[in-house]
C-alpha cells in the first residue's frame, strides 16, 4: 500500500519534473549569461499557456504545434524587452534588474488581462491514457515530458555544435576575454535573453499539456517560486543543471507527500512546500553551485 | 528652501482639491471599495454588475427609495481596491467622509471585509457584507455589520443532506479542501454535518493555496475508496481538482466542489470532464424564487424578477454573460438596504441597521434574514449539477429545476462523450 | 549643540510627516489616505535601513512584518484571559513583535547574509515562503485559519478604546515608527556603521581587505531593519487589521512595494522613502479612483521607464542638482 503509493507518486514526479526542469532552463540561461534574475519568469510561462489556449480553442491547432509558435513569440518578446530595458541595466545593481523584470511580468499580466479577461480557462485535449496499475498517466503528460527532453537535447546540441552557441558559452566563461577575441558580446546577450524567454514561453505550452486548466493572467506566480528552487538545485547558472534540478524537484515534491502523510496533526501538502524551500536554503549554503556540479 | 516651500504648497493644493465634493440632499449613495483588479477581480466584477443592475431597478422600475413621503434616487459610488487591504481602509475612509455615502458595501473576501469593519464601525456607518463568509466575522462584536452571503459552515450541508436521502448505501466521504480560512471553515461545517448524518469520513486533507499539481493528494484520496468527494476552495484549484481526478481515473458517485464548479468557466475549461460534477451555490440563474412563492411563504417580495435581473445585469456590464452568485448576492444587498431605509424612513445608519435586524424578505436571490450578530440565516444554498453542459439545480427539492444524476458517469465514460443525465 | 547640524537633514523628513499629520487631523476625509501613505513611507524607510545602505535586496522582507503581526496577535489572543494585564497586553505585543522579528532576522542573517547578490535575494524569498508553509503545514499558531481578534481587543480595552486604537492610535504609531526609522537611518549614516556599509556597497571585498568587519555591520543594519518591520507589522497590520492569515502576512507583493518605494525615492537616501512612499501611494490612490482597474497596467511601464532613465530615484536626482547650493545640507 505504502510502496504502491510512493511508487505511483515517484513516476508522476519524474514526468512532472522533466516539464518543471524545462520550464526553468530559460531562467538559468538568462542568469548564467547576463547575471539577471528574471523575477517575471512566471508571467512568460503564462504567455505560453495563453498561446496554447488561443491556438487550440480558437483555431483548433494541436498543442504540439503551439510549442514552436510559443517559442517564436517568446523570442520576439525577449528581443523587445532586451533592447528597451535589460540592455541598459546589465551593469546596474541587482535592485534595478529585479524590479525591472518584475515590472515586465506585471505588464504582461495586465496586457493579457486586458485582452482575454481574468476568467480561469482551460482546454480539453483528449489523447488517451495509460493505466500502470499503481497510477494512471494521460498521454498528454507523456508528450509534455518527451517534448521537454527533446528541447533540452536540442539546446545542448545548439550550445555544442553551432557557432552562436559557442559564442554564448565563451561569454559565460569570460565576457571580457570574449570581447577581446572579437565576439559580439552585446549580440550574445541579446540572443541569450531572447532564447531564454523563448524557452520559458514554450515551456508554458508544455505545462498546460500537463495541467490544461486554471489558465489565467495571474497563474505564473507559483511557477516563478518553483523555478527559483529548481534553478538553485541545478546551480542557478546552468540550463542543463536546471533540467536535472527539475527532475529532482518533481521527485521530492511528489515523494515526500506520502511520507509526511504519516505525521499526525499536520497538513502534509504544505509541508512538501516547506521542504522544498528548506532544500533551497541548504543548497545555497553548502553548495551554491548546485547539487550536480562536479566541485 | 523656496523650492521645498513651493512643493509644500503644491501638496496642500493636491489634498485640498479632493475634499470639495459636497453631499446633495436628494439622493442616497451606496459606497463600495470594489475588487476590480488583483486576486479577487473576477468576483469583484460580478458584484459591481449585480449592484449596478439592482440600483438601476430601484431607480427606474421602483421610482427610487421611498423616504419621508418622497421617492429618492439611489446612487452607486465605487472605487477599485485592487484586492488589497491598504486600499480598502483608505477608500472606505474617503467614501464615508468625502463622498458622504449612506451605506458601505464591503469588498470581497473575509479578510478584506474584516479590514474595513473597524473604519465603518468608528463612523457608525452601516457596513453590509456580501463577500465575506467566515462565521468568525460575526463573533467580533461589530454592531453595524449585516451579511447577505451565507456563512461558510453551511456550504456543503445541502449536498450531504441530498446524498443521505437518495443513496442509503453511500457511507464513505472524502474531504479535500484548500488550506485557507474560508475553505477550512466549509470543511469544518461539512465534517460535523457528515458525522451527524452518520457518514464515515475516510479522508480529510487540505492542499495549500496556489497549488499547481494535486496528484499526490488525489492518489492518497483514491486509495481511501470514498463513495463521494467534497472539496475545493477557489476557482483555479477547483478546475485542477476535477481535471486531475479525471487524469487519475478516480471514479466516485458524486463530486462537489465549492466556488469553482458552479461557474460557466468551469465547464468551458473542462467540457465533458465536468459532466455530473456538482457545486453548492448561494444562487444560480434558474432558481425559482418569485413573487408568488414569496406570497406562499408569507415573506414580502421586492426587486426584479430573475429575467429582469439578467437583462439589467447584461446592460450594466455591457457584456453578454450570465450573472453568478457574486452578482446576485451583491444585488440582493441593494434591495435589503432599500427595504431597511424605507422601513426606518431614514438613512441614519443606526436606524437602518435596527430595521435590517428585524427584516425578512424574499427577492430573486431567495430568502433574507439575519440574526442578532448580523449573520445571514435566512438564505438557503442550492446545489447545482452540470448535466449535458447546462447547470441544473438539483437540491433542495423545492428549488430544483431537474433531478440529480447519481451516480455520475465514470471518467472513462465521459471521455467517450457520456453526459450526466438523470435516470 | 555641536551635534545638531549633523542631524539637520532630518528636518525635511520630519516636516513632511508633521504636514501629513496636520492635513490628516484637520482636513475632512484625509485620515485614512494619510494612514495609507504613512504606511508606505514607514515601509520604505524601514526597508531602506538595510537595503539602501548595503545594496542587498531582501526579497523576503515581508516575513518580518508577518512576524510582528503574529507577535501582536499572539499577545492579544493568548493573554486576553489575564484581565489584570489590561493595556499592557498591547505593550507586551510590541515587545513580542520586536523579539520575534529580531529572532527571525538573526536566523536569516546567519544563513543568508553569507550570500551575495541574486543568491541572497533568492535565499530570502525561500525563507519567506518556507516559513509560511511551515506555519500552515505544521499548524503553528492556528495554521491557515489564522486569528481574528477584534472581540479580544474589545474585551481588553473596551469597545470605544479598541475602536480608537484601530482607527486612530495605530496610525499615530505608524507615524512614530516612520520617524524612528528615519532617525535610525541618519544615525547610522553619521556613524561608523554608515561608513562601513558605504564601503561595503561600493566593493565588499575591498572593504574586507581594508579590515572593516563587514559581517558585523551588515548584521546590525539587517536586524535594525527587521525589527522596525516587526513594529510596523504589529501596528499597521495587527492593530489596524485585527486578523492574521498566513498567506496575507507573507504576501511577497509587499516586498516589491518596498523595493519600488525605495527605488522611486532613491535607494540609500534619507529623504528617498518619504518621497517614494508619497509618490507611490498618491498615484495608486488617484489611479484607483479615476481609472479603477487600470492601475497596474499604467504603473508597470512607468516603473520600467524610471529604472532605465532615473536609476538614482527622485531624491538622488535632487541631490545631484542641488550640489553646491544651500539646500545641499538638507537633502541626504
Amino acid at each position: 500500500m505504502f510502496f504502491e503509493q510512493l511508487g505511483g507518486n515517484l513516476i508522476q514526479g519524474v514526468v512532472l519534473g522533466a516539464v518543471y526542469g524545462m520550464a526553468t532552463m530559460g531562467l538559468s540561461l538568462i542568469f548564467g549569461v547576463l547575471k539577471v534574475v528574471n523575477v517575471g519568469h512566471g508571467a512568460f510561462i503564462m504567455v505560453g499557456a495563453f498561446v496554447t489556449l488561443f491556438l487550440f480553442s480558437s483555431l483548433g491547432i494541436s498543442p504540439i504545434i503551439a510549442v514552436p509558435v510559443a517559442f517564436m513569440v517568446g523570442m520576439g518578446l525577449g528581443l523587445i524587452f532586451y533592447y528597451t530595458t535589460i540592455r541598459k541595466l546589465i551593469k546596474a545593481p541587482e535592485l534595478a534588474t529585479l524590479l525591472a523584470t518584475f515590472s515586465m511580468g506585471v505588464l504582461l499580466e495586465e496586457l493579457v488581462k486586458l485582452v482575454f479577461g481574468s476568467e480561469f480557462r482551460g482546454y480539453n485535449w483528449e489523447v488517451g491514457k495509460i493505466d500502470l496499475g499503481i497510477t494512471v498517466l494521460p498521454m498528454a503528460k507523456l508528450y509534455a515530458c518527451a517534448g521537454s527532453i527533446l528541447i533540452a537535447v536540442l539546446l545542448f546540441l545548439w550550445f555544442k555544435k553551432t557557432r552562436a552557441g559557442s559564442a554564448v558559452r565563451s561569454v559565460v566563461e569570460d565576457s571580457e576575454g570574449a570581447r577581446v577575441c572579437g565576439i559580439n558580446v552585446g549580440g550574445a546577450y541579446a540572443l541569450s535573453f531572447s532564447l531564454g524567454i523563448g524557452l520559458t514561453v514554450a515551456s508554458g505550452v508544455l505545462l498546460t499539456m500537463f495541467i490544461p486548466v486554471g489558465i489565467n493572467p495571474y497563474m505564473g506566480g507559483g511557477y516563478t517560486l518553483k523555478a527559483f528552487v529548481i534553478a538553485v538545485l541545478g546551480g542557478l547558472s546552468s540550463p542543463y543543471g536546471a533540467f536535472f534540478g527539475g527532475l529532482v524537484f518533481g521527485l521530492i515534491e511528489n515523494g515526500s507527500y506520502t511520507l509526511f502523510a504519516y505525521i499526525p496533526g499536520v497538513e502534509p501538502f504544505a509541508l512538501t512546500r516547506f521542504l522544498s524551500f528548506v532544500i533551497l536554503l541548504v543548497i545555497l549554503l553548502i553548495r551554491p553551485t548546485g547539487i550536480l556540479s562536479a566541485k | 528652501m523656496k523650492r521645498s516651500f513651493a512643493i509644500l504648497v503644491l501638496f496642500m493644493f493636491v489634498f485640498a482639491g479632493v475634499s470639495f465634493a459636497g453631499a446633495a440632499p436628494d439622493k442616497i449613495v451606496i459606497g463600495h471599495p470594489a475588487c476590480l483588479s488583483g486576486k479577487y477581480a473576477k468576483a469583484g466584477e460580478q458584484a459591481v454588475g449585480g449592484i449596478k443592475a439592482c440600483v438601476d431597478w430601484v431607480n427606474n422600475f421602483n421610482g427610487g427609495v421611498k423616504i419621508g413621503g418622497k421617492k429618492v434616487p439611489l446612487e452607486y459610488k465605487y472605487y477599485d481596491c485592487e484586492s488589497k487591504k491598504e486600499a480598502v481602509t483608505s477608500l472606505i475612509g474617503r467614501l464615508i467622509t468625502v463622498d458622504k455615502v449612506d451605506v458601505v458595501f464591503a469588498p470581497y473576501s473575509s479578510g478584506l471585509t474584516l479590514r474595513g469593519a473597524p473604519v465603518a464601525e468608528s463612523h457608525q456607518m452601516l457596513y453590509m457584507d456580501h463577500g465575506g463568509a467566515n462565521n468568525k466575522i460575526f463573533r467580533q462584536g461589530f454592531r453595524s455589520i449585516v451579511q447577505t452571503i451565507g456563512p461558510a459552515t453551511s456550504y456543503h450541508m445541502g449536498t450531504l443532506d441530498m446524498i443521505h436521502q437518495i443513496d442509503p448505501d453511500a457511507k464513505k466521504v472524502a474531504l479535500a479542501y484548500e488550506d485557507s480560512e474560508f475553505a477550512k471553515m466549509v470543511m469544518e461545517g461539512a465534517k460535523d454535518h457528515a458525522k451527524a448524518l452518520g457518514f464515515q469520513v475516510v479522508f480529510e486533507r487540505t492542499y495549500p493555496k496556489g497549488v499547481t499539481d494535486l496528484t499526490p493528494l488525489l492518489s492518497a484520496l483514491k486509495a481511501s475508496k470514498p463513495d463521494f468527494v467534497l472539496g475545493g476552495g477557489h476557482f483555479e484549484d477547483g478546475q485542477l481538482f476535477n481535471r486531475q481526478m479525471a487524469d487519475l481515473n478516480i471514479n466516485v458517485n458524486a463530486l462537489s466542489l465549492i466556488a469553482a464548479a458552479t461557474l460557466p468557466a468551469f465547464y468551458k475549461a473542462l467540457t465533458t470532464m465536468a459532466e455530473g460534477v456538482m457545486g453548492p451555490s448561494h444562487w444560480e440563474y434558474g432558481v425559482k424564487y418569485s413573487g408568488e412563492e414569496a406570497q406562499a411563504t408569507g415573506l414580502p417580495w421586492i426587486g426584479p424578477s430573475q429575467e429582469e435581473f439578467l437583462e439589467l445585469f447584461k446592460k450594466a456590464t455591457g457584456e453578454d454573460m450570465l450573472p453568478d452568485y457574486h452578482a446576485a448576492e451583491a444585488g440582493a444587498q441593494v434591495l435589503a438596504y432599500v427595504l431597511g431605509a424605507q422601513g426606518a424612513d431614514s438613512v441614519d445608519s443606526k436606524k437602518v441597521r435596527d430595521v435590517l435586524g428585524e427584516l425578512q424578505f424574499m427577492s430573486f436571490y431567495g430568502g433574507w434574514d439575519v440574526d442578532d450578530s448580523g449573520m445571514q440565516v435566512g438564505h438557503t444554498m442550492v446545489d447545482v449539477q452540470w448535466q449535458d453542459g447546462t447547470r441544473v439545480i438539483v437540491w433542495p427539492e423545492e428549488a430544483q429545476t431537474g433531478k440529480v444524476c447519481y451516480p455520475m458517469p465514470t471518467f472513462q465514460e465521459k471521455v467517450k462523450g457520456a453526459k450526466a443525465v438523470p435516470k | 549643540m555641536k551635534q545638531l547640524p549633523k542631524y539637520l537633514p532630518l528636518a525635511p523628513v520630519f516636516a513632511a510627516y508633521v504636514v501629513m499629520f496636520l492635513i490628516a487631523e484637520n482636513m475632512e476625509g484625509m485620515w485614512q489616505l494619510m494612514s495609507m501613505l504613512l504606511f508606505y513611507c514607514a515601509l520604505g524607510q524601514a526597508f531602506n535601513v538595510f537595503m539602501g545602505m548595503t545594496g542587498y535586496v531582501d526579497f523576503g522582507y515581508v516575513a518580518f512584518l508577518g512576524m510582528g503581526t503574529y507577535g501582536m496577535a499572539l499577545s492579544i489572543t493568548r493573554l486576553v484571559q489575564y484581565e489584570f494585564l489590561g493595556v499592557w497586553i498591547i505593550v507586551i505585543g510590541f515587545a513580542l513583535a520586536m523579539v520575534m522579528s529580531t529572532l527571525l532576522s538573526m536566523a536569516v542573517g546567519a544563513v543568508a547574509l553569507r550570500l551575495r547578490g541574486a543568491y541572497f535575494a533568492i535565499a530570502t524569498i525561500g525563507v519567506n515562503e518556507g516559513f509560511r508553509f511551515l506555519i500552515e503545514g505544521a499548524r503553528i499558531w492556528n495554521g491557515s485559519e489564522g486569528m481574528i481578534f477584534t472581540a479580544d481587543l474589545n474585551t481588553i480595552l473596551g469597545r470605544e478604546a479598541a475602536a480608537a486604537l484601530c482607527t486612530y492610535w495605530a496610525d499615530i504609531m505608524v507615524l512614530v515608527i516612520a520617524a524612528l526609522a528615519a532617525s535610525v537611518t541618519l544615525f547610522y549614516m553619521r556613524t561608523k556603521v554608515g561608513y562601513a556599509l558605504t564601503a561595503l556597497r561600493e566593493d565588499e571585498d575591498a572593504a574586507k581587505v581594508m579590515g572593516i568587519n563587514v559581517t558585523k555591520f551588515k548584521i546590525i543594519a539587517f536586524i535594525t531593519s527587521a525589527s522596525l518591520a516587526g513594529l510596523l507589522g504589529a501596528t499597521a497590520w495587527a492593530l489596524k487589521t485585527p486578523y492574521v492569515f498566513p498567506p496575507e502576512v507573507f504576501e511577497i507583493h509587499y516586498t516589491i512595494e518596498a523595493i519600488i518605494i525605495a527605488m522611486l525615492g532613491g535607494a540609500g537616501t534619507l529623504l528617498g522613502p518619504v518621497v517614494g512612499g508619497l509618490v507611490y501611494g498618491l498615484s495608486k490612490y488617484y489611479l484607483s479612483i479615476f481609472l479603477p482597474g487600470f492601475q497596474l497596467l499604467i504603473f508597470a511601464p512607468v516603473i520600467l521607464v524610471i529604472i532605465v532613465l532615473f536609476p538614482e530615484g527622485i531624491v538622488g536626482m535632487l541631490k545631484a542638482r542641488t550640489k553646491g547650493t544651500g539646500v545641499e545640507r538638507f537633502i541626504v
